[in-house]
């Protein structure tokens, strides 16, 4: 991650700089640099037919009249139309441009029009870091020369104190996505149920309380879905509770130890699917792709870094993470299509294919969650299914919801940070479809509307709470850069989650 | 269609039947009987005449009577006749229970006599339905009726094997039309290929049958631009070069079920007589493997200059509607176009067998059709055709290509992201009925076999938003 400095606007004596401009306003955001370059640099942004469109950039190689490496221009599109979303995308592809300098400096004015004011230097910066993500603790023998070289970042604005103030939250949301993005990249054997609650456990340096369930606990808890997935795994499966009490009102505390309080308001709640790698079970999977089900556990990441964000810049909300962490494997104490399995609501579920794991492990931890925490709403998050991905693809996670306030909510955030989600149905319809012979139901209800009934599945688990379900299997990983998202794991949801509470769940900023 | 009548009292002989809500439901006392929507009761009274009980649950709503008239319906098919009490129901909803009854005591018309025992033959001929205001409920009725004719003239399209309603037969059958009042005009291939309906003749070149655009038009009452519906009509999808796998081919048959529920909409308008302007434009082919036959790889060129790459034969819906929408909306400049197609595979995992796909570039139009949609148990649900989706449909070689050749896409998003070039800057509906142009298992509304998923959802659209001339 690059160190990031606010500083006053200026035209730096070496290194490279990046300057975002609007598309009606390019004359004023080139001025300073054309004047220290005998209008070098406006010649070369016609040359290159750049014209400040949204997306558009082009790079002029060491200006005459500067000391400057390489100046990029990085067009946000009309001043009316400029999102903050649009802005972080702009300071993305900024900072692709500028990798491979040690020190660069990021122009910001062009983006902190009204309404978004000193903002735009801000999300610009946090653009510019998440587009700055690696994974590479396992290159061993990468020369330096092929390394990403960015190490500090200026970024320029006329109001740089006031962008130093705001600074930090969102360095601790960036801080949770990238730990999301090492969670889902980290491979499967690294990675086991175990060492993902390790992780959690570390956590509390951050003021998270911290509680890990075994195997002989979720026993006790009578988690027998969850623990009919990890039967095969020779690694013993967690279940991981997450407390932030951030709120004025220690509304985390249970529902048991809320009662009395006058003043404690609900947590809420963000339950993930961490299935650390997934077989398929007896119902294996083909082995072409099978290496990408380590992201498996995309929605437990989500919720680890998001609970993280939330407790870095000390969000004045109560917040609690639910994790189910199990490995899918076949072996021959693996669970068998056709067993029958008791969750911990006591509705039995027959197991007709042992690679629709996810909802049998969300089925107990979020009955568990809504028994212990009563929350103001669950939401979770699952790599749930492949018909999710043939119905939007990769551009929108798919959401489900018993709540339409709720659902309004997911989509509002989901646009301001670009990780949109599309809403598709539930209905008594698709419910029947999960009708079992000999237990309460099955686990899958075929391939029409393959989401839908998993959805419908999870809902029976939901007691009645306020619930919304996110599909990611589409959207946790990406084959391609995007302008603030490298290529690999994406960290979905923790920028929507952490806006929803921010936006929505807060005291609004004196 | 059976003969349907509205009157006072109920008559002396054949089956009845009493719909009843929950709270009227255990005053009955009969078995445990709760007037539930989707219970229904069926046994023999003292006097040995069928007596059938079926639930409106706890409020009847236009939806639970159509449900549980058809659920009674589906007790009396060996009946002569039967007389549905209503009389506890206002007048509208009294109606709904002749929509229900209707869609439900339909059969193909050249459907086998049952030989065993063990089943026994459909007889019902004649449904009463007994109210309170026979003028009333006949008139709201009148406006019902022409919906549930185009829905069950669909049914009996979509019904035919693919060797007897060949694009041109299809095309005969629209002419009979004419005696309702639609003026119908049928485009061979000589006109195609003049019109230059490139892309839609590539898919037709692999077939013995040549294929047909059909277009039927319903003056209406006052001077406007028409609405238009555009269908799908493959007569038989084998999908070409890109083979489908045998099993399961033989629904294929199914694949003008856009088609057919466009032109059952228009029946439904010249039968009431709406004063809406509005043209069909149905494109007719068989997707067949020949030595002629397109291939992979081919490009082809659509009506409006629009050159396609064609990466997969058996998406050749959207090329034969590609060339159909870009000509009703230049030929016609309609007020608003929806077309309707069996489309993809995609949609039905999507949103499985319940909900087709709806995809739209007029939030409005949209919001009207969703609305119709409910309106006439024929729901659908939004799905995105937002910018992101345009990519997977870019060609190497070409402006278009007609598909993504990688595994596990979005192919219904594909496809009407793929369909959007063609309806220019018309107000434009797409309707992936994918999943729902035929039932697994009879129902209330139907038997197993053709919904005609469609018509019934038009013409309301229709009579909701499009019987005045201003926009």
């Amino acid at each position: 991650m690059p160190e990031i400095t606010f500083a006053k606007p200026s035209v730096p004596k070496a290194g490279a700089l990046a300057v975002l401009v609007p598309e009606d306003g390019m004359d004023a955001a080139l001025a300073g640099l054309d004047a220290a370059t005998e209008g070098a640099v406006s010649r070369g942004a016609a040359a290159a037919s750049f014209k400040g469109r949204k997306g558009q950039s082009c790079v002029i190689l060491a200006p005459a009249g500067t000391g400057l490496s390489r100046v990029v221009l990085v067009g946000l599109g009309k001043a009316a139309d400029v999102t903050r979303h649009g802005v972080e995308e702009a300071g993305g592809t900024a900072a692709a441009a500028l990798a491979n300098d040690a020190a660069a400096a990021l122009d910001a004015r062009g983006a902190c029009v009204p309404p978004i004011g000193t903002h735009g230097a801000v999300d610009a910066a946090l653009g510019a870091t998440l587009r700055s993500y690696r994974f590479d603790k396992y290159r061993t023998k990468e020369k330096a020369e092929d390394k990403p070289k960015l190490a500090k970042l200026v970024v320029m604005t006329d109001d740089a104190a006031a962008a130093k103030a705001a600074w930090p939250a969102a360095k601790a949301v960036a801080d949770g996505v990238f730990l999301a993005r090492d969670l889902v990249s980290e491979p499967p054997n690294v990675l086991t149920p175990a060492e993902m609650a390790d992780r959690c456990v570390a956590l509390k340096s951050l003021g998270l309380q911290v509680e890990v369930f075994g195997p002989k606990e979720m026993k006790k808890l009578g988690f027998g879905a969850l623990l009919g997935v990890a039967m095969g795994s020779a690694n013993e499966p967690r279940m991981v509770v997450m407390q932030w009490n951030g709120g004025s009102s220690g509304g985390g505390r249970t529902a048991k130890a809320r009662k009395g309080a006058k003043t404690a308001t609900k947590p809420l709640a963000f339950i993930g699917k961490g299935v650390t790698f997934d077989t398929g079970g007896i119902s294996i999977k083909p082995a072409g792709g099978m290496e990408d089900m380590k992201w498996d556990m995309a929605g437990a990441g989500t919720v680890i870094g998001l609970m993280a964000a939330l407790a870095g810049r000390k969000a004045k909300v109560d917040a609690i993470g639910l994790v189910g962490l199990v490995e899918n494997m076949p072996s021959g104490t693996a669970q068998r299509p056709g067993d029958v399995v008791t969750t911990a609501s006591g509705q039995t579920v027959e197991v007709l294919n042992t690679d629709a794991e996810g909802r049998l492990v969300l089925a107990d931890v979020m009955w568990y969650c809504k028994q212990r925490f009563d929350p103001a709403f669950m939401i979770d998050l699952a790599t749930l299914t492949g018909a999710i991905i043939v119905a939007l693809g990769h551009e929108h996670a798919g959401l489900f919801a018993n709540d339409d306030a709720l659902a309004q909510t997911l989509i509002a955030s989901g646009k301001a940070t670009g990780e949109t989600v599309w809403r598709m149905p539930l209905g008594d319809a698709y419910d029947k479809l999960l009708k079992s012979d000999i237990a309460d139901m099955k686990n899958i209800g075929g391939r029409p509307g393959g989401s839908i009934t998993a959805a419908q599945f999870i809902q029976r688990f939901v007691d009645g709470c306020p619930w919304a379900h996110l599909d990611i299997a589409g959207t946790a990983w990406h084959g391609k850069d995007k302008p603030t998202i490298p290529k690999g794991a994406t960290a979905f949801g923790v920028r929507l989650l952490d806006t929803l509470v921010a936006e929505h769940h807060e005291p609004a900023k004196g | 269609m059976i003969t349907v009548r509205f009157r006072r009292r109920m008559p002396e002989k054949g089956a009845r039947a009493v719909l009843a809500g929950a709270e009227a439901g255990p005053g009955f006392g009969i078995a445990g009987f709760m007037g539930k929507a989707g219970e229904a009761l069926a046994q023999h009274d003292g006097a040995g005449r069928r007596f059938i009980l079926a639930g409106l649950g706890d409020t009847a709503t236009a939806r639970s009577v159509r449900e549980a008239a058809g659920l009674a319906t589906s007790h009396a098919l060996a009946e002569d006749r039967l007389a549905i009490d209503a009389r506890a129901l206002p007048a509208a909803l009294a109606a709904e229970a002749a929509v229900g009854a209707a869609l439900r005591a339909w059969r193909f018309s050249r459907a086998p006599e049952p030989k065993g025992d063990d089943e026994a033959p459909m007889r019902l001929a004649r449904v009463d339905i007994v109210v309170a205001d026979k003028r009333q409920a006949g008139a709201v009725w009148d406006m019902l009726r022409p919906g549930v004719e185009g829905a069950l003239f669909a049914r009996e399209l979509v019904t035919e094997p693919g060797n007897v309603l060949t694009p041109h037969r299809f095309a005969a059958r629209l002419r009979e039309l004419e005696a309702h009042g639609l003026a119908v005009e049928v485009m061979g291939r000589r006109a195609l290929r003049e019109a230059g309906f490139g892309a839609m003749l590539g898919v037709a070149q692999g077939s013995a049958e040549p294929p047909a655009v059909v277009v039927l038009r319903w003056k209406g009452k006052f001077e406007a631009p028409p609405v238009a519906f555009v269908g799908k009509g493959i007569t038989f999808d084998t999908g070409g070069i890109s083979i489908k796998p045998a099993a399961g081919m033989w629904d294929m048959r199914a694949d003008m079920a856009g088609a057919a529920a466009c032109a059952g909409a228009m029946l439904a308008l010249a039968l009431r007589r709406s004063p809406c302007p509005a043209v069909a434009v149905l494109g007719l082919a068989e997707n067949a493997i020949g030595a002629e036959a397109q291939r992979p790889s081919d490009v082809v060129r659509a009506v409006d200059g629009t050159t396609i790459e064609v990466i997969d034969t058996d998406a050749e819906g959207r090329l034969v509607l590609a060339d159909c929408l870009a000509w009703t909306a230049k030929r016609f400049k309609p007020r608003a176009m929806i077309d309707l197609a069996t489309l993809t595979g995609s949609i039905v995992t999507a949103l499985g067998h319940h909900r087709a796909g709806l995809f739209a570039t007029d939030a409005a139009l949209a919001a009207q059709a969703a609305a119709a949609g409910e309106a006439v148990d024929e729901p659908l649900w939004p799905m995105p055709l937002d910018e992101g989706y345009e990519e997977a449909i870019r060609s190497d070689i070409a402006d278009l290509r007609n598909c993504s050749p990688e595994r596990m896409q979005p192919d219904a998003c594909h496809a009407a992201a793929f369909l959007k070039h063609f309806a220019g800057d018309v107000k434009w509906a797409h309707l992936d009925i994918a999943g729902v142009e035929a039932r697994e298992e009879d129902e209330a509304l139907g038997p197993r076999g053709a919904t005609g998923f469609g018509a019934r959802l038009l013409d309301r659209l229709v009579s909701l938003r499009f019987e005045t001339p201003d926009d």
